[in-house]
């Protein structure tokens, strides 16, 4: 067995591994989508010790930082179903549960485990803005939604922008665990294109090659926008 | 098929889940030896004047980083045994949990390597000159004077990457590793798929303790080493 690399096989399954990027980038949209909002709130409740919120908050960043992505997976994987067949027994609706899109799975989960981890990236970028310029910009007469809008959030902005940037390659590399939903992404694909011909090494080094390709893009992307925040912040200290 | 959720079966799992906590621990123990060292040698690359090292070692990090830990696994999996055939060497029967620990330890040297690189970058370079003009020699300023201060600031962060490391063993169960994980996935087979959450929760709770664990640890010795930082800056 040992000849080598097969080389059109290691082409060919390139551009399957590709086809599962699109995929892969719509879970990761999705959960930023919800979990930057979300996370600034919680972190907002951190921050001003909102009672309830603020404990809830805080159980949550550490169950979800201390437990593994895969194990929070099979949580939600084998935990929603149970919910959702009582509730529809419950209302009478003819749905089966097991033909639900795992898609819908990877959102609920990579959701909720990136809120977890923005909230840790917003609180700390938010204690490094200064109470001065809350109280500042509501001695102007803005309103609370006005002051954070224009005057905190740009600037908690700057600051966490290096870290969201971190937070989004590792959830686009968590991504490659939707396997385990049997979720049709890069990993899954070239790993199925694979079986055929247990051309396993050449698979693998395909998913490589378009994750490195993938999570390099990103991160130079997130420096250029930093870059321009950075201008932003120069030209109006 | 029972479908439905029953809290005996949390208990139950934990006695069987416990003693393969070790297995996991083995794992990252071995990771974390071969990694810091690997490590060690990337940030020296990265520190030193040779441009092609400074151009290796950042490009290896950049990569590793760009990789999921799952792909990394399978990719060493299959792809070392199949370069040692080439050289005739067999290692179809190899135990498994040297594919892992090789795995884990290119995983956790790139991110020790970046450790090491700001621990040592954050430490004046004058105190190293410092060192030298009242007569140590390079090797005691190193393991004198600039160790033991790189070693605090480095700490919290070597504490991040173990606890990194920890989470991401778990995936080992994917290529037959028993540890907690491969041990869950194990019951779970065994009660005919039944009762699945409740084998996930017991195991999730056991990670959340030993990550809850290491935290406390870190926080400890991090306060006990910056105790002899402040005597040394009493200025």
């Amino acid at each position: 067995m040992s000849d080598g690399l097969n080389y059109s096989f290691l082409v060919k399954t390139f551009f399957t591994a590709l086809s599962g990027v699109p995929t892969a980038l719509m879970i990761t949209i999705v959960a930023l989508f919800i979990a930057l909002p979300l996370g600034f709130m919680l972190a907002l409740t951190r921050i001003n010790r909102i009672p309830v919120l603020h404990r809830f908050a805080q159980v949550y960043v550490s169950f979800v930082r201390g437990t593994p992505v895969i194990v929070q997976i099979f949580i939600i994987y084998s935990s929603v179903p149970l919910v959702l067949t009582s509730f529809f027994k419950k209302f009478h609706i003819e749905t089966n549960v097991y033909d639900i899109n795992p898609i819908w799975y990877a959102f609920i989960v990579f959701s909720l485990n990136t809120t977890a981890i923005l909230i840790e990236v917003f609180r700390s970028a938010i204690s490094t803005v200064s109470k001065g310029q809350l109280e500042a910009a509501y001695s102007v007469g803005l309103t609370n939604v006005q002051a954070f809008r224009r005057i905190i959030i740009p600037q908690t902005l700057v600051v966490a922008l290096p870290n969201i940037c971190t937070a989004t390659v590792n959830l686009i590399k968590a991504t490659s665990l939707g396997y385990a939903m049997s979720l049709q992404e890069i990993t899954l694909r070239a790993k199925v294109a694979a079986n055929v011909g247990y051309n396993y090494v050449e698979a693998y080094i395909d998913i490589f090659l378009v994750y490195l390709i993938l999570c390099s893009l990103v991160e130079y992307l997130f420096k250029i926008y930093e870059k321009r925040l950075r201008k932003y912040k120069a030209a109006n200290a | 098929m029972e479908k439905y959720f029953n809290a005996k079966y949390i208990w139950e799992s934990f006695p069987l889940l416990i003693p393969y906590i070790k297995v996991t621990f083995l794992v990252a123990g071995l990771s974390v030896l071969f990694g810091t060292l690997l490590g060690f040698i990337l940030a020296a690359m990265k520190l030193g004047n040779s441009k092609i090292a400074q151009i290796i070692a950042n490009g290896y990090t950049t990569a590793l980083r760009c990789t999921p830990s799952i792909v990394l696994l399978f990719l060493v999996y299959y792809g070392i045994p199949k370069i040692a055939e080439n050289f005739g060497v067999n290692l179809s029967d190899i135990d498994k949990i040297i594919f892992i620990v090789i795995t884990f330890s290119l995983q956790f040297a790139a991110a020790m390597s970046e450790v090491i690189r700001s621990a040592y970058q954050s430490i004046d370079r004058g105190q190293f000159e410092a060192a030298v003009s009242v007569g140590l020699s390079n090797a005691q300023a190193y393991r004198r004077i600039i160790f033991p201060q790189a070693f605090v600031v480095a700490l919290p962060n070597f504490g991040n990457s173990l606890l990194e490391l920890i989470k991401e063993g778990s995936l080992a169960y994917t290529i037959g590793l028993i540890d907690v994980m491969g041990k869950a996935s194990l019951i779970i087979d065994g009660r005919f798929n039944a009762h699945a959450l409740e084998t996930y929760l017991a195991l999730s709770i056991i990670y959340w303790v030993i990550s809850i664990a290491i935290e406390q640890l870190f926080l400890k010795l991090e306060k006990v080493f910056s105790k002899g930082k402040q005597v040394i800056n009493p200025t």
